[in-house]
């Protein structure tokens, strides 16, 4: 019983001392990390939720439960969670933005980035492979269909994992321009 | 120590969370599933299992699955799957201690709800009491003990390692087997892995889980369970299992191969000696909204192989097609074919509705 008791000490300050935190690459936001951790790890185990399954409230008890369920660290876990806060609004419907400026005030890569769209799609040939690619996405589908798309995810299959993003329509038709030159 | 190392350890904690903090939430799931044997008169099973998730601190997480089903008698049965307390020791190490799901292979600690759970049914390694006409190896356990996990940075990937002191097996009245079974074995004593109150042999049980996983694609893990289980501690029973797991977008595939190895006194020469049994299953699944037709976005098909050896061996194919509602939510359709040993054939056909929450 003394050997093991020596052995689990040992182990706790092994991996408290020499312990490596799974750093995020400060290239990625830490949104867009978030994203990227969210389809890697989610859909290891069950298909990945819709962010607006759950309110901000609940997501902040849930992700410990999950940190522990699919070995998260606690840095991703905070990635992760900076993704969901990014991605839903107060209002649990998720409701979409009200289009009250008549220009989009952020670009198309910064809306892309603040919502992390490459944590589950692959854009210039990079981002993550839970969804499919968004490269020649306009092309093969459309402008109407990924419009359709942003506005509803559920539109074409209710088992879809993408949110509801809170998009205005100018910053839609933003994203869907900007797509269309891929 | 343990304090010590928690105040210098670095707060990778909810304080830094971007979202609104909260303190209670509820998550889980539920089912029902409709049963067709030939044997056996059809059946309609319903289950509702809420899991209650408490926050305390930033670094103190509280849980507890709770599963509410209908008894023989068409009582209200209660059973507590886990109750237990997270503490996050640091950015990588969780202690946990309670009644929690051991880490053992993949399908007891993360696949067996049955919305993540592809089939209606459990591989048939997985179960307690039968599996349909199997018996299996090894319930989806859960015990009264302390955890410690740990998460590695290796490599490109992820090294994952649990490691356990539970209260352990005990010794059931129940003998499973009898005369018949292959290797000269009068009978076999049944192990008990429920939790219960007291311990009968004072003795715990140690285990672990090592796993590597190449994000996002691949999961290779290998567990280990060994406990005294007999009332005077003599008799010991050991489990080791290999776990893989392999994801994309669109598919999947799983499998885990379990040995079993449980001293038991032959009553033919009161001698003691070694039952040893196995198994494995492998699982692939198929979303058919690859085939680029809208209407089967959200159907995917499944199909699981389960064999146990040795002693009451038998071989079972399950073909299974899922409609998903919601990426939580699916209506399940399966057929299942066991054979035993013996020759005896058992086919059934399940319908259920599953949930996640």
């Amino acid at each position: 019983m003394k050997k093991i008791k020596l052995i689990t000490l040992a182990w706790l300050l092994m991996t408290h001392f020499f312990a490596m935190p799974v750093s995020s690459n400060e290239k990625v936001s830490k949104v867009a990390e978030g994203a990227k951790l969210y389809s890697e790890n989610c859909a290891r185990c069950h298909n990945a939720r819709p962010a607006s399954d759950y309110t901000k409230r609940e997501w902040s008890v849930v992700m410990p439960h999950m940190r522990e369920k699919a070995h998260m660290t606690g840095t991703e876990t905070l990635a992760v969670e900076a993704f969901l806060d990014s991605t839903l609004t107060a209002d649990v419907k998720n409701s979409r933005a009200a289009d009250v400026a008549p220009q989009p005030t952020r670009s198309a890569e910064e809306l892309i980035a603040q919502f992390g769209c490459q944590g589950c799609h692959l854009i210039n040939g990079e981002g993550g492979n839970l969804g499919p690619t968004l490269d020649g996405v306009v092309q093969a589908k459309g402008k109407s269909f990924v419009k359709k798309k942003l506005k509803n995810p559920k539109f074409n299959n209710a088992a879809s994992a993408m949110p509801q993003f809170p998009m205005t329509s100018l910053e839609i038709d933003e994203i869907v321009e900007f797509l269309g030159q891929k | 120590m343990l304090a010590a190392l928690a105040l210098s350890a670095n707060v990778y904690a909810q304080e830094e969370s971007t979202l609104d903090i909260g303190r209670f939430a509820v998550a889980g799931y539920g089912d029902v599933t409709f049963v067709d044997a030939k044997n056996e008169n059809s059946s309609i099973e319903s289950r509702f299992v809420p899991i209650f998730l408490f926050q305390l601190s930033e670094k103190i997480h509280i849980e507890s699955e709770l599963e509410f089903s209908i008894g023989e008698n068409g009582e209200t049965v209660v059973e507590m799957e886990y109750a237990d307390i997270h503490y996050f020791l640091n950015d990588n190490t969780t202690i946990t201690a309670g009644k929690f799901l051991l880490p053992f292979g993949q399908f007891g600690p993360n696949l067996h709800p049955s919305w993540i759970n592809k089939l209606p049914a459990v591989p048939g390694i997985y179960g307690h009491g039968g599996n349909g006409s199997l018996t299996p190896l090894i319930p989806v356990m859960s015990d009264k003990g302390v955890n410690v996990r740990n998460v590695f940075k290796v490599g490109q990937g992820k090294l994952f390692t649990d490691f356990y002191m539970v209260s352990g097996p005990r010794e059931e009245a129940v003998v499973v087997g009898g005369a018949g079974v292959p290797g000269g074995h009068g009978s076999i004593p049944e192990v008990a892995f429920e939790a219960a109150k007291g311990d009968n042999n004072g003795k715990q049980a140690y285990g672990g889980r090592v796993a590597y996983a190449f994000l996002p694609s691949v999961e290779v893990g290998y567990s280990f369970y060994s406990g005294a289980y007999s009332d005077d501690g003599k008799l010991n029973y050991s489990a080791n299992a290999i776990d893989v797991n392999w994801i994309t977008s669109f598919a999947t595939v799983r499998g885990e191969i379990i040995n079993t190895e449980t001293d038991f006194i032959d009553p033919l020469d009161g001698e003691q000696d070694l039952f040893k049994r196995g198994g494995w299953y492998l699982q692939g699944s198929w979303q058919m909204r690859q085939l680029g037709k809208e209407v089967f976005n959200p159907v995917e098909l499944i199909v699981r192989y389960s064999e146990l050896n040795d002693a009451l061996a038998g071989k079972r194919w399950t073909l299974g097609v899922d409609y998903w509602l919601e990426a939580s939510a699916a209506l399940k359709f399966a057929y299942e074919n066991t054979k035993l040993e013996d020759g005896d054939i058992d086919n059934r056909i399940f319908v259920q509705l599953a949930f996640g929450f």
